[in-house]
């Protein structure tokens, strides 16, 4: 199994009175809450964690594209993950990804993707996300009718531009190029490998099951809440005649790794909460447009990640305004809508404990979601750089080995990058 | 009735009421023909009240084929002919009358008059108009009538409703608000202001006093494109005035269609 260093970027420094006094970590969080000298420290630290993780083990690191918002500061990837391409010389770079239906033309994402394939000597996961609302519909504009037909017509031209071997001509719907010739063109051939991430829309993993492609389930809420949808996938994987190879599925997990669950417990209690009550606390007005949700999904009732947390959030601040009566109505909508670390963990949003606790959840979670890559979040919410990489110094010396040998004489992982054999390194003057 | 096209998908859902000189109506947000008040209370005043769904509403499938504002124009444009509606009196709201002044600024003789309720299509950096889509359903619902118990026809569903046919329902509901949406996504300004004065139609102006999607205000920023011959709030009314005040809403209209271009 393949354990890729995931890191969102979030916000370190949101006020305690956030949820109470601010409507949305996301599309209308107040700019004036973005403090640039907390961003110069935050961006530098979290460099720090991607390569302190390649360094000592993990196989990728892993970012990914999000706007407007204090959840995710990476509203470009890709200038990250030209940093880590020299400074992690043999990491995986995971990349989920570039939100294909926010470049125009999507070439764009094409030329880039395959600089860093280039400047990595092959290391490359291409990651193609549709991406949230809150991204591509409300910071971004696009119109919800258009949006996933206009990414998959985006990914189509990616995927020829890297392939073509010849210029052509690209008759979009959207987008319309006289002359499509990608320079450069990817180390890996026919291209690097394509990773799905998605919040639980059903047509994302049909898609990925009836091509071939690597699904990602991008979900906060725990293996448990995330068998049904795996289940889904693999039905459909089965259907379309292929084999249940868990390298074309993974999941994301948080991890809070320590001596013991004592203190895991404790080290770990305020960056969850930070981030499940401050960092996902999304307006449910911006989190189910009309539109961006398919009909199959539709259909199913399906709900998507950030939708999810929205409802969530909303039912319990609800309850609280009820129980709150009339008096101090909104300090109690504030109090009792922050979910609990005991809650995150009952439920398995957070896997914590001892290196033989989280090992055994883990094998447990990949076993039961039939999952090859597993995007492991070893920093969350406000989590210190010292105690995130001790967090991933415990994960890569404890946990690591006793998990990364599952489907080892199982499965062959076609979805992993095959760089060149011989590659440059940096020049250290 | 729904009337067949000749390409599969191009099916078109056309609600026809009363009897009388005919004159068309353009639904905005919200499309329940046959579930709504106004349509009846015009047609009583001794008219044919032929309303069409857009693509996406009501039992209009979506158009496959619309990637922007000019994509929805030709599409009025052939649905005006194919029921019947070119050169007629037409009361249009909301979305439903921006595209109607789209259409009239490039085909002259689509409409011989226009009743505008709410129109959308014009923009003011310092009044700018509401995002009925960047808000929970609920308060989308709110913001688009005075009375949010009005628009219960689209929003809600029997409670002895099948669950197939709720499903079905949902599925309908979704479509219609993400055709809506498209038609008002980023921003409802696609360059309408340049080519208003194009439009030559007499045109009556009705605007909720309570409309909190576009403000009353808009009516003078229309009315300096237009041949404006009345612009009328109603009290008590919200976005879609026609639901929350149809039987107003309908009086006011038929008379200006009336006194403007019917030549029946």
């Amino acid at each position: 199994m393949k354990t890729i260093w995931f890191h969102l970027m979030p916000y370190p420094d949101l006020p305690d009175d956030f949820t109470s006094e601010h409507r949305s970590v996301w599309v209308d969080i107040d700019p004036n809450l973005f403090d640039p000298v907390v961003g110069h420290r935050m961006y530098n630290e979290y460099i720090d964690e991607l390569e302190f993780a390649a360094a000592v083990g993990f196989d990728g690191v892993g970012i990914n594209e999000h706007h407007s918002n204090a959840y995710g500061l990476m509203p470009s990837p890709n200038l990250i993950a030209a940093s880590l391409a020299r400074s992690c010389p043999d990491a995986a770079l995971v990349v989920l990804g570039d939100s294909v239906a926010l470049y125009n033309p999507p070439i764009r994402v094409a030329e880039e993707f395959a600089m860093l394939d280039c400047i990595s000597g092959g290391r490359l996961v291409a990651g193609f996300p549709v991406g949230t609302p809150m991204d591509t519909l409300y910071a971004y504009g696009n119109n919800p009718a258009t949006l996933r037909e206009r990414y998959h017509e985006g990914v189509e031209l990616i995927l020829r531009a890297w392939t073509a071997d010849e210029v052509f001509s690209f008759n979009g719907k959207y987008s319309k190029l006289r002359y499509v010739n990608c320079w450069p063109r990817p180390v890996q051939s026919p291209h690097p490998p394509v990773w799905i991430p998605g919040g639980g829309s059903i047509d994302t993993w049909e898609w990925c099951a009836r091509t071939g492609y690597s699904y990602l389930y991008l979900s906060y809420f725990g293996y448990k809440a995330a068998l049904n949808t795996m289940r889904g996938f693999w039905d459909r994987v089965e259907s379309a005649g292929r084999p249940r190879n868990p390298y074309q599925a993974g999941f994301a997990q948080f991890f809070g790794v320590a001596d013991s669950e004592k203190e895991a417990i404790e080290l770990y209690r305020e960056p969850a909460e930070y981030f499940f009550n401050r960092c996902l606390h999304v307006y449910p007005g911006f989190a189910d447009p009309p539109g961006y949700k398919t009909l199959a999904t539709v259909r199913q009732g399906a709900e998507g990640m950030v939708e999810r947390a929205a409802r969530e959030a909303a039912e319990r601040a609800a309850a609280a305004t009820r129980k709150a009566e009339r008096k101090k109505a909104m300090q109690s909508f504030s109090a009792a809508s922050h979910m609990t670390f005991e809650q995150m963990v009952e439920k398995g949003y957070v896997i914590v404990g001892s290196p033989d606790q989280v090992a055994e959840r883990t094998v447990e979670m990949a076993r039961q979601l039939n999952i090859g890559h597993v995007m492991s979040l070893c920093h969350f919410g406000n989590m210190s750089r010292d105690l995130a990489m001790h967090n991933t110094e415990l994960m890569a010396s404890k946990v690591l080995p006793q998990i990364s040998h599952l489907w080892d004489d199982e499965w062959e992982d076609h979805w992993w990058p095959k760089p060149l054999a011989e590659r440059v390194a940096p020049h250290r003057p | 009735m729904t009337m067949r096209g000749e390409r599969p998908g191009s099916e078109l859902e056309v609600v026809v009421t009363g009897s009388g000189p005919r004159v068309g109506y353009l639904h905005g947000f919200v499309c329940e023909p046959t579930g709504q008040p106004f349509l009846s209370a015009l047609a009583g005043h001794g008219l044919e009240v032929v309303a069409p769904s857009l693509p996406g509403f009501g039992g209009t499938p979506p158009a496959d084929d619309i990637r922007g504002i000019h994509d929805w124009v030709w599409h009025l444009s052939d649905i005006i002919d194919r029921s019947g509606l070119a050169g007629r009196p037409v009361v249009a709201s909301s979305v439903g009358a921006m595209l109607a002044l789209e259409l009239a600024s490039l085909r002259p003789e689509a409409f011989s008059s226009l009743v505008l309720i709410g129109p959308l299509g014009l923009w003011d950096d310092d009044d700018p108009v509401t995002d009925p889509f960047s808000t929970t359903l609920g308060n989308q619902r709110a913001l688009l009538t005075s009375d949010p118990s009005v628009t219960a026809p689209f929003f809600d569903d029997p409670t002895d409703l099948a669950p197939e046919r709720a499903v079905e329902r949902t599925v309908r509901r979704y479509t219609a608000r993400t055709a809506a949406a498209s038609l008002v996504w980023p921003l409802p300004e696609f360059g309408l202001a340049q080519r208003i004065g194009r439009v030559r139609v007499p045109v009556t102006l009705v605007w909720g006093a309570d409309d909190r999607i576009v403000s009353p205000r808009y009516a003078d920023r229309f009315a300096r494109h237009l041949d404006v011959r009345d612009s009328i709030v109603v009290e008590g009314a919200g976005h879609l005035a026609e639901w929350d005040s149809p039987s107003v809403v309908a009086e006011l209209a038929a008379r200006a269609l009336w006194k403007g271009s019917v030549d029946d």
